[in-house]
């Protein structure tokens, strides 16, 4: 096993304008990976703009000054591609992987939308997308049971005011009440080379690919000013628990416990990671063996624990468990609630913590295995910590955790008194 | 601000590769390896003949069980050491299950690539099938299977189904069985099932850097205490087409969203014209620009998108159209779609669709064709259609290869938008009306 956890060559350059470009080359199959992290997400958003990053995201592909509305997407699927964006609290991310031979052609698109969408946004684009994003809406979730959770964990873990405190799915009022000017102005705002990171991974030399980006993107001015997200770093303990319950046309009781972590890429969330696997991940962790196999209250495919990866404030761990029929909710959630509480004085064993690494080294080169799945680490890296060749630190972070790290966190972070809990209820059991 | 205005053109293509394929006969079953050189990771599947189609009528979900059951602890350690074991070395065992095969597989480290596949096949050989764990483990199928039939899918999918093949086939009959089908399923069942398909030796897929895997070694790992001869494939089955285009309404009431199933029966796999068919599915609902995405949501607004393809197994085929729509524009979104369909049957492709269809899906053979997961799946496609090692590069020159006129042809003669099933599953009492007066076809409702 590489010491690293990045085995390839990083080469960066900055754009006079302030584009940062990382290049990271592998002949070893004939595809390029073009991927664009822009560092606006829906942290950045104001109260009565919620959901607006990320219906700007759909946008993006609507057209700009040299490309009409969807052939975007026709002009890379049309070269043999595979392309998407998301959005997140912390950031939006666009990506295309192509043929090799197209790749100056997805850097004129990414230039051409990055330098000139303004000028091609019509309200007859912006109508359009807002009912598909309200679809999207309803179609993840609205119309699936417990589909929502995410939507009410987040105001339970994060202050109003917080920039985590909404999702950024975002609500039907805003996406109703969004106005053309508003759209204008977030693109002038944010979608500066300067608040950009280029990142292109897989067969293309980094010599060629600075002298593309500095051909394409070049002309495109950087902004003076542009505004920071609401600083969320420090989030004053609740000193006592958040509860929500909700009764819902849902099939079975189900429980999710939620603690605020360490941002991540610290090494406080590093312990995280491997605390979660160790709780959630797989039949050997604490939550299958003690829940759907041990008590046997919890249904044995949908008991977990993971931590949600965000970087600008401690992130979010989540428990959640879904009752076997005859088990009630509040069986479950004491069941739950008493093995994340042994996390702080159970101790883990060696044998513990080296199947949690084990599943992490796996989970860590099955992502690094494909040219988009490294793109999108290194432009996350550059973007959040000023440097890729951080991505090399990651795994070994990983695997330097102590189970005495784990269990001083457990007691300092997922006591009781900081924990969220969100249960839900079946209609007929209310 | 100085865009550059004009599209470039593609630079020199590089010639398409696919990983060398290497293929023997060892310890008495078939290895069919892809070389990954330098790959850190490798895949090991082992692929049996014991697909959702040798379940009995009436038994479905019977491979579901019997997946989860081989995990619940083998001659040698009890599910919890079993779990413990695997883990420790990275994986877990990942099962799956189609009309045509079973596969379980593990993704390792490459130095670890044997001890997993000493595990996979433990579990697989010698699953201890406790009674009392066969039960339990039923019993959580079934309620797993509830919890996934409460989302909105799953109830349209069966009907649609059932409507197209006849519920009194398996092929008629959900692949994973139903909450019901899998709670009537005795330990007789699994037991025997696991002794008629999981004991023939089957087929090793490996995807890895071959330079550091001992192929026979594994395959002697894999192969070991496996026995009987190969299986009957079983000939492509005559799927009549229905005589009329129908709606059928599955009630969900309170339903912001209308969940759309529609289609028809479709030609098997290794039908001739399966790469024109293809083409025709993606221009008409695969691609993002495909006629059907680009109407009902680029234009309408209707959906968070809609997609339409031909899918095939090796006796059997549908062509297919699946999308969510608000519940409000559910009768247009059905009406427009229809349209679409009738549309391409009746006039084929124009060239500039098809051009996209077919860069994109022979431009996916390189791009979504990178990890050792999707080589090794890659592989298995080899293995259940048998095709030949350079499979991947014919189909490509074949997709670049096709034309318009071939195209359209397969469209007019595999699109049938007068013999379409549409099932709604949505809010009856809201869209009931609205389906009837747009007269798509006789309303049924659908009663469970």
């Amino acid at each position: 096993m590489p010491d690293s956890g990045y085995p390839w060559p990083i080469e960066t350059t900055r754009l006079d304008n302030g584009l940062r470009v990382v290049v990271s080359e592998d002949r070893t199959a004939p595809a390029v990976a073009v991927n664009l992290w822009y560092d606006v997400g829906s942290r950045h958003e104001p109260d009565g703009q919620t959901g607006f990053a990320h219906l700007f995201e759909h946008l993006m592909f609507e057209g700009s000054v040299n490309v009409a509305k969807t052939e975007h997407m026709k002009l890379i699927q049309g070269s043999g591609g595979s392309l998407n964006a998301t959005t997140n609290p912390d950031r939006t991310n666009y990506f295309e992987t192509v043929p090799a031979e197209h790749l100056e052609l997805a850097l004129w698109l990414e230039a051409d939308r990055m330098g000139g969408l303004v000028p091609a946004l019509t309200q007859e684009t912006l109508d359009n997308q807002r009912d598909v994003v309200k679809n999207e809406r309803r179609q993840r979730y609205e119309n699936v049971p417990y589909g929502d959770a995410w939507l009410r964990l987040l105001p339970l873990l994060y202050p109003p005011g917080h920039p985590y405190h909404h999702a950024t799915i975002g609500s039907m009022a805003d996406l109703n009440a969004a106005d053309l000017a508003t759209f204008q102005a977030f693109h002038t705002t944010y979608y500066a080379p300067n608040n950009a990171v280029l990142t292109v991974v897989g067969d293309a030399p980094a010599a060629e690919v600075f002298a593309l980006a500095e051909k394409y993107f070049g002309a495109i001015p950087a902004r003076a000013e542009i505004p920071a997200a609401p600083d969320g770093r420090s989030v004053p303990p609740a000193g006592q628990p958040a509860t929500e319950t909700v009764v819902a046309d849902v099939p079975a009781p189900r429980v999710y416990l939620a603690h605020r972590t360490h941002p991540y890429g610290t090494p406080g969330y590093d312990v995280t990671t491997v605390l979660a696997t160790v709780l959630g991940t797989g039949r050997g962790s604490r939550l299958y063996q003690r829940l759907a196999d041990g008590e046997r209250i919890a249904q044995p495919d949908l008991v977990g624990a993971y931590g949600v990866d965000l970087a600008y404030a401690p992130a979010p761990l989540i428990a959640t468990a879904t009752a076997r029929p005859g088990v009630d909710a509040e069986r479950l959630r004491a069941g739950l609630a008493e093995v994340v509480d042994e996390l702080a004085t159970v101790p883990v064993t060696a044998a513990e913590l080296d199947r949690a690494k084990a599943l992490l080294s796996t989970q860590w080169w099955r992502h690094m295995s494909t040219v988009d799945g490294r793109a999108d680490v290194l432009g996350r890296y550059a973007t959040q910590f000023g440097d890729p060749a951080k991505i090399g630190e990651r795994l070994p972070g990983w695997l330097a955790v102590t189970a005495g790290q784990i269990a001083e966190q457990a007691a300092e972070l997922l006591g009781a008194a900081d924990r969220a809990t969100l249960t839900y209820l079946p209609e007929e059991q209310s | 601000m100085t865009l550059i205005a004009t599209r470039p053109g593609p630079g020199a293509a590089r010639p398409y590769r696919f990983p060398q394929v290497v293929r023997r006969s060892a310890a008495g079953g078939q290895v069919v390896a892809a070389h990954l050189p330098g790959q850190n990771l490798a895949v090991a599947l082992l692929l049996l003949d014991a697909g959702a189609g040798r379940e009995p009528v009436g038994k479905e979900g019977l491979g579901g069980v019997l997946a989860k059951a081989l995990e619940e602890g083998t001659a040698q350690r009890d599910g919890t050491a079993y779990a413990l074991a695997i883990e420790a070395l990275g994986t877990e065992l990942v099962t799956g299950l189609d009309w045509d095969s079973f596969q379980v597989s593990v993704q390792v480290p490459v130095d670890r690539l044997s001890a997993a596949v000493a595990l996979l096949a433990e579990a697989v050989r010698t699953p201890r099938l406790d009674p009392a764990d066969v039960l339990r483990v039923r019993d959580d199928e079934a309620t797993a299977l509830r919890m996934d039939w409460a989302n909105p899918g799953p109830r349209a999918d069966a009907v649609l189904r059932a409507d197209l093949f006849g519920a009194d086939n398996r092929w008629g009959r959900p692949m994973y069985g139903d909450p019901a089908s899998v709670a009537a399923l005795d330990v007789d069942d699994v037991t025997v099932f696991h002794s008629e398909w999981f004991i023939r030796p089957g087929t090793l897929i490996v995807a890895g850097d071959l330079d550091r895997i001992d192929l026979d070694a594994l395959a002697a790992t894999a192969f070991a205490g496996s026995g009987g001869g190969p299986v009957v494939k079983g000939e492509p089955i005559e799927v009549p087409l229905a005589g009329r285009r129908k709606v059928i309404l599955v009630d969900r009431p309170g339903s912001v969203q209308s969940t759309l199933r529609l289609g028809h029966p479709s030609p098997h796999r290794a039908h001739p014209d399966h790469v024109p068919m293809t083409l025709a599915g993606t221009v008409l609902g695969g691609a993002f620009t495909s006629r059907l995405n680009h109407l009902i949501r680029e234009v309408r607004g209707y959906t968070y998108g809609i997609r339409g393809d031909f899918a095939s197994s090796r006796r059997f085929g549908r062509f297919g159209i699946s999308s969510g729509v608000q519940t409000a524009v559910t009768a247009p979104a059905l009406v427009e779609a229809v349209g679409e369909v009738s549309r391409t049957q009746a006039t084929g492709v124009t060239e500039d669709e098809l051009a996209v269809a077919r860069s994109w899906r022979a431009g996916q053979l390189s791009v979504e064709l990178q990890s050792p997961r999707a080589i090794a799946s890659a592989l298995t496609t080899l293995v259940v259609h048998d095709l030949p090692d350079d499979y991947h590069a014919r189909l490509r020159e074949a997709l670049l290869a096709a034309t318009v006129e071939e195209v359209s042809a397969a469209a007019a003669a595999h699109l049938h938008p007068d013999s379409l099933t549409l099932v709604v599953e949505g809010d009856a009492a809201v869209i009931r009306d609205d389906l009837v007066a747009a007269g798509l076809g006789e309303v049924l409702d659908h009663t469970a």
